[in-house]
């Protein structure tokens, strides 16, 4: 705690938090001098967002703070009544939500909700002068035609824009920090960069102090000068963002640091397995379009992809650029609307269609929903046998036991019901799923991205294992570039609808082609870009 | 707002179109003839011949069906077989007496079901949100017919205050009908009150639960303003969903308790009919109650829309 | 790295799945419904051993009190009200619990039709449409200008009326299901269109269903009460809880005793089955 106790605008003490009985947040301390940035990062459960609901004393039904102290300028919110925190949230210590999605009124305008923080602090009786405020805080966080926007609702912005309502909200009545709760986790990495440079730049405009939780460490390294690292509700360790970055004490940070992606390391695929030179599944021309013909949405427009036996072909691109409608084309859910699909040579509707229709699977992105919760683990691994193997019941309880063994998972659980698994056996499970009908190729749609880091580490090695063992092509669909880089023989960029770039893995990162490639790779948040950190080292 | 409504127009057209002809048909098919019934017991064959010639009975079902509805679009219900009188004339009648009962009954339902359903949602005493839901559920759980009866016992025979039974014009006096409206209006309003009530507790406690309240409480506004202007907002599109088809079970709940509080409306109209079985006058109130129902839906998938800005815009 | 196995879960799948019924079920809101039901159900079916009466048989003592020989009193028409009231609970029940499946099941039906196609939708949409449009006592009404008054009327009556209840419910179920992503992932594992419907979507979209079977026991017996009290319902002498409680309701004010039986018993069911429904909600929702 390198900062002076008398100007610490915000201090927490031995603060632990216990939701009926179960301890989530176990004496967490920490100073926060004004204008400072402190970053809380851990991975989930670890109690980082019971921390920051604690700073506010907006904890969930069942919550409660079992000890410690925070306080604010000397006054311990803590241990203040209801009636006396709610002149203090929003008007001195502010709150930035993760998903923008769900955290803004969806029936009232956005004007009105800016009118009502503003107004709850009674210092501007004049509605007219608080419509004023409200253009002046969408112009701050960057909304185009402020005026003229105060009148439209939530869902007629775009994500990023409603984010940047959520912080406008928070800054309503210059309150002196700002907790941002996983401010970017659902939004583009381009969106993403400019929301935390928005963050960056009130912090230094406003002096306003800035608390960011989250689980990349890449936001926290280049938003936040000290950081926390959370596990089990405990601190494990603490210091200049800098410092623990490049030199971590504990071996938790250690792993932690290690098991995040880096966009420097060069592509693993090629030590994994070599591809075929013959086109497994051939895309051309690919066109799909959504609703009528008079409002009609381009999701596709003219995809030409090609995937060889054996190889993994990196699949990037932001929210709606396409990449799960291609997925989707790809194993028959939805016709195209235009072009060519062949596997093994063979057109689809043309004969291709039938093989594919086992060759081809996909894993999914979430693990929670991908799984039937009223089947057990055993069951759900055996559906695609009952749909395309002859077989009796003995055999398909052999192969889902081998099928088990093989993602690393115990084969006596199949039995057990998906919500008995963790996210990543819950992963598992769904891999398993779509090795039952012993395919040539997985489309892999954002395999890993609902996972914790060390997590991710582990169900990366399980696929470079797989494709190693059974051969398989593998089309990894992601946002995250470090990830794909590191599995991907090959990357292929896409951007409205379309592919703008393909190419060597380690090359598209490193010497990108297209403009769009450019600006994806700029957007990614790195551990070592901050001018802070000095020291250079090498990349594990 | 008008594709909205050219949207949802046909169907409820189609709707209105399918019940015409639902309710033309299953009268015609039933056993029983309305000639003979007409005729009386007495009367021979002949005249039962001129008088199925006189109704139009012994044409085919379609064109009798398209012949019978250019009539009702037309305003002409024909005359009544058993009860006597033009059907149109028979069910203006009642008509003024019935709207004025539910929409009396309308107005209460809304003004007991909101308070109610909010206190029932953000009572933060157990005692209270008990107290609520206590009585919804034995408001529920209490045939309508018998809360009629319970009501007049209680402020007509015991306490005296308001009278058992009857119907004032609201133009000549007032007061009196004011007070001759009450009991009825209370006993018809009281169940989907109730309804609706626990309709709204749910969707308020819904959205209390809602990411944006806990945004609106981070930036410090009063947990009554949140209820009432921020969760209360987004429970009102489906409770009018809910008070859309409220309105069908007053209508209907009408005719018992016209019959509980002798009360001039339809309701008397409706049962002398089906229990005469007097075909024009059941087809015409039928149809008139289909129709009701139609504009009814249509009027409240406009107030969803407005409420609801996400709809509005698409 | 690999062999990471799961923590051994307590209870296997599919008792746990019931077990949030009996969850539900198990909380003083649940015991206290089924309590309720199972006494005026069990009253009901040991009728013959309760009670020597014919519930249609007159007597010389009209409106009498409680007394020996009639424990309840007896009604208008000096019949004993016990007998009449027990004979009622058991033609109440056997019309809701038989009428109630029947729609149950068409309005299910007609849902599961509608998945099938958007012209299969569109059609059943407007069928729940059109009865949704005959509301509680119209229906009745409209039914009983066709059939007349009497029991099958009745039946006939509460069944229709629970099917677009059940109906809508289920179709909607199924539409927020079927966009499911294991709905998806059962497709992409080849799964026909038939098997996803009936072996993934259905399973997860019945669960309110299961409410609302409790809460249209409930209305089946006010409908029939209403029909009763309109003089549409089953046909005198046989003794129905709503016929008894609108020949009582005329002595309300000097023969208070005579209402006080089949009123009891009525709201008993259908707080019963009211509470029984809220329990089970809770449990699903938990």
């Amino acid at each position: 705690m390198t900062s002076s106790p008398d100007r610490a605008v915000l201090r927490v003490t031995d603060l632990s938090v216990a939701f009926d009985g179960t301890t989530a947040v176990d004496g967490v301390g920490f100073d926060l001098a004004a204008g400072d940035t402190l970053g809380l990062v851990g991975e989930s459960g670890s109690g980082k967002s019971t921390t920051a609901l604690a700073l506010l004393h907006m904890l969930p039904a069942g919550g409660r703070i079992t000890g410690g102290s925070v306080e604010l300028a000397g006054q311990d919110l803590a241990a203040l009544p209801e009636r006396a925190l709610r002149a203090v949230r929003g008007r001195r210590i502010a709150m930035v939500f993760q998903d923008p999605m769900s955290s803004l009124n969806p029936v009232l305008t956005v004007g009105k909700q800016l009118d009502e923080a503003l107004r709850a602090h009674g210092g501007r009786p004049d509605r007219r002068e608080r419509a004023d405020r409200a253009v002046e805080l969408l112009d701050l966080v960057g909304i185009p035609d402020a005026a003229g926007r105060l009148r439209d609702h939530p869902h007629q912005f775009s994500g990023g824009q409603r984010q940047r309502i959520m912080i406008a909200l928070a800054l309503a009545n210059d309150a002196e920090v700002l907790v941002a709760d996983e401010p970017t986790t659902a939004l583009d990495p381009t969106v993403q960069q400019q929301i935390l440079r928005l963050l960056t730049r009130i912090n230094r405009e406003t002096g306003t102090a800035l608390v960011v939780i989250s689980h990349d460490l890449g936001v926290i390294a280049q938003t936040c000068r000290r950081l926390l690292v959370m596990r089990h509700g405990k601190v494990v360790e603490s210091g200049a963002t800098a410092e623990v970055l490049t030199a971590p004490q504990h071996p938790y940070t250690k792993q932690l640091l290690a098991a995040v992606p880096r966009l420097e390391a060069p592509s693993e695929a090629a030590a994994n397995s070599v591809p075929g030179s013959e086109p497994l599944l051939t895309v051309t021309g690919l066109r799909k379009t959504y609703g009528s013909r008079r409002r009609a949405v381009t999701a596709l427009d003219g995809v030409d992809l090609v995937l060889h036996p054996g190889e993994t072909l990196g699949l990037v691109g932001e929210s709606g650029s396409g990449k799960s409608t291609l997925a989707r084309a790809l194993v028959q859910v939805h016709a195209p609307s235009g072009g060519e699909i062949r596997f093994r040579g063979r057109e689809f509707g043309r004969g291709g269609e039938r093989a594919a229709r086992r060759e081809v699977q996909l894993v999914f992105q979430d693990p929670y929903s991908s799984l039937n919760p009223r089947m057990t683990a055993g069951q759900i691994i055996a559906e695609p046998l009952i749909a395309h193997g002859p077989g009796d019941r003995a055999a398909r309880d052999r192969r889902v036991a081998e099928l088990l063994e093989q993602v690393g998972l115990d084969p006596d659980s199949a039995d057990r019901p998906p919500r008995a698994f963790s996210g990543g056996q819950r992963q598992r499970i769904g891999i398993a799923r779509a090795l039952a009908p012993e395919p040539s190729v997985l489309i892999c749609d954002e395999p890993v991205s609902a996972l914790d880091v060390s997590v991710q580490a582990q169900v990366l090695d399980l696929l470079a294992r797989l494709q190693r063992d059974l051969g398989l092509a593998l089309l990894f669909i992601a946002h995250d570039l470090a990830v794909v880089r590191q599995v991907s023989h090959r990357i292929a960029v896409m951007h409205r609808g379309r592919i703008v770039e393909t190419g060597p893995a380690d090359r598209v990162v490193t010497a990108p082609e297209h403009p769009y490639t450019a600006e994806l790779l700029a957007a990614v948040p790195r551990l070592e870009t901050r001018p802070a950190v000095l020291t250079t080292r090498s990349t594990a | 707002m008008r594709s909205f409504l050219l949207k949802r127009l046909p169907s409820g057209l189609i709707v209105l179109l399918l019940a015409s002809f639902l309710v033309f048909l299953i009268l015609r098919l039933i056993p029983g003839d309305p000639a003979t019934t007409l005729a009386g017991p007495d009367a021979g064959p002949q005249a039962v011949a001129a008088i199925r010639t006189r109704l139009g009975l012994d044409e085919p079902l379609p064109s009798q069906y398209l012949h019978w509805l250019g009539k009702v679009l037309t305003g002409d219900l024909g005359p009544s077989y058993a009860i006597g009188g033009q059907v149109a004339d028979l069910i203006g009648d009642g008509l003024g007496a019935t709207l004025q009962l539910t929409a009396a009954a309308l107005l209460l339902v809304v003004a007991l079901a909101l308070p109610l359903g909010v206190l029932g949602a953000t009572a933060r005493r157990r005692p209270v949100a008990a107290a609520v839901r206590a009585f919804t559920t034995a408001v529920l759980a209490v045939p309508p017919f018998v809360t009629g009866v319970l009501l007049v016992l209680l402020f007509a025979v015991t306490l005296g205050l308001l009278p058992a039974g009857g119907h004032e014009s609201l133009l000549d006096a007032p007061d009196l009908a004011l007070q001759y409206l009450l009991l009825p209006a209370v006993c018809l309003a009281l169940p989907s009150a109730a309804v609706l009530a626990r309709y709204l507790t749910d969707g308020i406690q819904r959205a209390l639960a809602e990411d944006y309240v806990r945004t609106a409480t981070a930036v410090g506004v009063s947990r009554r303003r949140i209820v009432w202007r921020h969760a209360l907002p987004n429970a009102l599109p489906s409770a009018v969903t809910v008070l859309g088809l409220q309105i069908g079970h007053l209508v209907a709940g009408a005719v018992l308790v016209e019959r509980i509080f002798a009360w001039p409306g339809l309701g008397q109209l409706v049962e002398q009919g089906v229990l005469r079985r007097d075909y024009p006058v059941v087809q015409a109130l039928l149809l008139l109650i289909v129709a009701g129902y139609v504009a009814v839906q249509l009027l409240t998938d406009l107030v969803y829309a407005w409420l609801d800005p996400r709809i509005r815009w698409e | 790295m690999t062999a990471l196995t799961a923590p051994a879960p307590a209870r296997p799948a599919r008792a746990a799945v019931r077990n949030r019924y009996l969850a539900g079920l198990l909380t003083a809101r649940g015991l206290t419904g089924l309590a309720l039901v199972g006494t005026i159900a069990l009253a009901g079916l040991l009728a013959p051993l309760l009670t020597d009466h014919d519930p249609n048989a007159q007597g010389p003592l009209a409106l009498a009190g409680p007394s020996a020989d009639h424990p309840l009193g007896t009604d208008d028409l000096g019949r004993d009200l016990l007998s009449r009231v027990l004979h009622g609970i058991t033609t109440d029940l056997a019309l809701t619990v038989g009428a109630v499946p029947v729609g149950a099941l068409l309005g299910c039906s007609l849902a599961l039709l509608s998945a099938t196609h958007r012209w299969a939708d569109t059609a059943v949409q407007r069928v729940f449409d059109l009865v949704l449009a005959f509301p509680g006592m119209i229906l009745a009404l409209a039914v009983t200008a066709v059939l007349g008054p009497g029991r099958w009327p009745v039946f006939i009556v509460i069944a229709i009326a629970e099917v677009p209840l059940f109906g809508r419910q289920l179709r909607s179920g199924i539409l927020v299901q079927r966009e499911r992503e294991y709905a998806l992932a059962a497709r992409v594992g080849g799964a026909s269109r038939a098997r996803v419907l009936l072996r993934h979507v259905l399973p997860n979209a019945v669960d309110p269903l299961i409410v609302q079977s409790a809460v249209a026991l409930s209305v089946g017996v006010f409908i029939e009460g209403a029909m009763s009290f309109l003089g549409l319902g089953v046909r005198p002498p046989e003794p129905t809880l709503g016929s008894i409680l609108s020949q009582s309701v005329g002595y309300l004010a000097t023969h208070p005793t005579f209402a006080a039986a089949p009123l009891a018993a009525t709201t008993a069911l259908v707080l019963g089955f009211t509470l029984i429904a809220e329990a089970l909600n809770r449990g699903i929702r938990r």
